[in-house]
């Protein structure tokens, strides 16, 4: 059975493409279950703070849950998984970094400049990852959270926190569940 | 130059098994996250999925979540060693037609 030049062109053309939306659906779906988790951590960080101001102290203890369930839901995916390129971990060292210094730097004055600042950080770096793996998915949720975000913090700031709790948070767990949807 | 793998040629088959090949070397995908990715229908795709398991080209697991039948498929050793040669063997054709376009 002969295979042409043109037809191995075209088979190498298709297991390309088949191989791209192949890992990048692979991708939506371990990324599906954080984005559900910090959806909710947003809603009831956020629902918290707009219910009474100093239950803003939960923050603290909502970051440190969902840090541990991430870092569990990783544990659990990197099991069966390729080895993690190191550019991937020296790309979130940098970011962490970064951020650090933004706050020193510039730290945001209000709490709503807070509230608005970390879901600013976060939509980057789901646009970033999005824009890196060809995720269309990624990136519009990160470009929906972005706009959402800048929208609620101009023109609802008196209802900010509850803006970020329903429609911040909502819009993550959303982003979660059209990401595992084939 | 290597030999045509006749199971992997298939259109179909040589799309399942790209789809698979991007996947790390234990993760299992679910049969009806597959189908939309190799764009099959149900029967085609459950025949070319035997036809690839025959070969000893994937591990199909079956069972139940709650009362829903799920199947799952990932690619096994010999599959990803025979898709690899595959590519090779494709490759190899390019690479030749061009090194012939060269000396005409």
């Amino acid at each position: 059975m002969p295979v042409s030049p043109s037809e191995a062109k075209q088979a190498l053309r298709e297991v390309s493409e088949t191989e791209r939306v192949s890992a990048t659906t692979y991708g939506y779906r371990t990324a599906s279950p954080h984005l559900i988790v910090w959806g909710v951590i947003w809603m009831v960080g956020y629902g918290s703070t707009y219910l009474k101001p100093v239950w803003s102290i939960v923050w603290p203890v909502l970051t440190v849950i969902g840090l541990a369930i991430s870092l569990w839901l990783g544990w659990k995916e990197r099991r069966s998984a390729h080895p993690v390129d190191w550019r991937y971990r020296a790309t979130l060292l940098v970011a962490l970094l970064f951020t650090i210094a933004i706050f020193v730097i510039l730290s945001p004055k209000t709490p709503a400049q807070i509230g608005a600042f970390i879901p600013m950080l976060v939509a980057l770096f789901y646009c970033l990852a999005g824009i890196w793996t060809h995720g269309v998915r990624m990136l519009m949720t990160g470009i929906v959270v972005a706009v959402l975000t800048v929208t609620g913090y101009f023109w609802f700031s008196a209802v900010f926190p509850l803006w970020m709790a329903v429609v911040g948070g909502g819009a993550l767990i959303l982003g979660g569940v059209w990401l595992r949807n084939p | 130059m290597g030999q045509l793998d006749a199971i992997i040629h298939q259109p179909l088959r040589l799309k399942i098994m790209a789809a698979l090949n991007a996947l790390p070397a234990h993760v299992q995908i679910e049969f009806m996250i597959l189908k939309p990715l190799v764009g099959a229908t149900d029967g085609n795709l459950g025949a070319h999925i035997i036809t690839l398991e025959n070969a000893g080209y994937v591990e199909v697991e079956k069972d139940f979540v709650g009362k829903k039948p799920r199947t799952r498929v990932r690619l096994t050793k010999a599959g990803r060693r025979a898709f690899a040669k595959y590519i090779a063997f494709l490759r190899d054709i390019l690479d030749l037609a061009e090194s012939d376009d060269a000396k005409a």
